[in-house]
């Protein structure tokens, strides 16, 4: 039986002439699109971490607060807020800040002495946003910027990342499709000898065996030729992303393999299913 | 070897066969007979499960038929050749080829396969046109081609629609004897035919369809 597939799987191939090394390519392409997408995903996931990174907002107090005040305050908001962690900024060492920040102020800073500045307390949390509600509250003279330039990085990675999934998605569903009609055309070219095998008292498997050769040919070559397109297409993106500082979490064999088993297992599954369908209509 | 109970085949409401019975044992060759549209091919399709009647029971070779599954139909197939009144034959494959590839479903190996195709092709005389494709051959030629191959793995079960269409009368009378010989080795033969000649020139059992029913059903002639 096995000698049968071959033999006849050969002659289908042979019969189809340049079309088989085309529908492998066609094959190969989406697959292979597919594969750098993941990988591509794979450079972005440090940049996406950035954005679940806690964010660090400075709320300045009142200065009519006095110590004890600022204390109870602090430890009231630690108690309302669990996921906050407060720690108080000395004005001395608000001042050193805003010396090294804008270095003209240094001058006045130096004459009036750091407890002209208003008491600052950082917040460091996962969600800035909530802290924007101690605006309202009479303690708070001003709450800073709530957004973070990382944050905003990772989300941006992470909806881009989220698009090329999409993209990787659609691309192997096209790969699917293509194996579908595929396998469909090569049966259809060929159904009057299948119906004749079948009269004759070919088995399923003797019927079938010849076009899961047929199919796994191309499939292996599209195997081949997306393995040798991603492996040189992530080649050229780790040069670029060298000096960005960029490392792919996330081996590369991981993606090949799959590369591998959806070219090979895709067009075999089409196969499969086209097959059975073909003898159900036939003996209906 | 056959043995048919109350079958009638409906197409689109239209009754092809209506409650036929029929009986014929091993060794015995029949003519199946009867005006075109009478349901001659209708029910040796029947009994090679190519369809599957609306009512009644079919049993071949100790198989019923009528309820066989789909994985048992090659059993079946393999111990029936069928000589088919459009040929059948594989297109791309040349007239060895086309006799041999059924002798693989019977897991016979290659050379013994080359041996028996040759011997049968001989007998009919078309070893010469071993390699041409059935494209190449004329109407008679591929008929024969079909026979070879229905004849080649000596099924006990021989069915034949219109076999002798396409051939000239010398040949007709070549093909009865061929058959005629597999009937006397203990074959059975069911011989579909509206050639008067063909049915006069051997006394047999007939069978007569007309409009789906056996009219008569004894030696030709009457």
């Amino acid at each position: 039986m096995i000698r049968h597939a071959l033999a006849e799987g050969w002659l289908i191939l042979r019969s189809r002439g340049p079309i088989s090394p085309i529908l492998a390519l066609a094959l190969a392409i989406p697959i292979s699109l597919a594969g750098v997408t993941v990988s591509l995903r794979q450079w972005l996931e440090p940049v996406i971490d950035l954005s679940d990174r806690e964010s660090v907002v400075a709320v300045l107090l009142h200065p009519r607060l006095d110590e004890s005040q600022r204390r109870m305050w602090i430890s009231e908001e630690s108690r309302s807020h669990p996921d906050w962690k407060l720690v108080d900024v000395e004005p001395e060492e608000l001042a050193a800040r805003l010396a090294s920040w804008f270095p003209y102020l240094e001058e006045v800073l130096q004459r009036e002495g750091p407890q002209m500045l208003p008491h600052m307390v950082e917040i460091t949390t996962r969600s800035p946003q909530s802290v924007l509600e101690l605006k309202e509250t009479t303690a708070v003279l001003a709450v800073g910027p709530t957004s973070s330039v990382n944050r905003v990085v990772g989300q941006v990675a992470r909806r881009f990342s989220l698009v090329l999934l999409l993209v990787a998605g659609t691309l192997v569903s096209g790969a699917v499709l293509l194996a579908a009609v595929w396998v469909h055309l090569e049966l259809h070219r060929n159904a009057e000898e299948i119906a004749i095998m079948r009269l004759m008292g070919a088995t399923e498997a003797t019927v079938r065996g010849p076009f899961f050769v047929a199919v796994v040919v191309p499939a292996l070559l599209a195997a081949v030729i997306s393995v040798v397109m991603t492996v040189v297409a992530v080649g050229w993106m780790a040069q670029l992303a060298a000096p960005l500082g960029l490392e792919a979490r996330g081996a590369l064999f991981v993606v090949l393999a799959g590369q591998v088993l959806g070219a090979v297992g895709l067009p075999m599954i089409a196969a499969f299913i086209t097959l059975e369908r073909h003898a159900s209509n036939e003996e209906s | 070897m056959i043995r048919i109970r109350g079958v009638t085949k409906d197409y689109d409401r239209r009754q092809i066969l209506r409650g036929v019975d029929l009986s014929v044992d091993d060794g015995e060759m029949v003519f199946l007979t009867g005006p075109s549209g009478a349901g001659k091919t209708t029910l040796l399709r029947l009994l090679y499960a190519a369809e599957r009647p609306t009512e009644g029971e079919i049993w071949v070779a100790g198989s019923r038929v009528d309820t066989l599954a789909r994985s048992e139909q090659p059993q079946l197939r393999r111990k029936i050749g069928v000589i088919f009144q459009d040929f059948k034959l594989l297109r791309r494959k040349t007239v060895l080829e086309n006799v041999t590839f059924v002798l693989r479903f019977h897991g016979i190996g290659q050379r013994e396969a080359h041996r028996r195709a040759y011997q049968v092709l001989k007998r009919l005389g078309l070893h010469h046109r071993q390699s041409a494709l059935p494209e190449s051959l004329s109407g008679g030629e591929q008929q024969r081609v079909a026979i070879a191959r229905a004849l080649v793995y000596q099924p006990r079960l021989i069915l034949a629609d219109e076999p002798t269409g396409n051939l000239d009368a010398d040949l007709a009378s070549e093909l009865l004897s061929l058959l005629c010989d597999i009937n006397y080795q203990g074959a059975t033969v069911v011989l579909a035919t509206h050639d008067h000649a063909l049915l006069e020139s051997l006394p047999a059992r007939t069978l007569v369809l007309r409009r789906g029913v056996i009219d008569y059903d004894g030696m030709w002639p009457p």
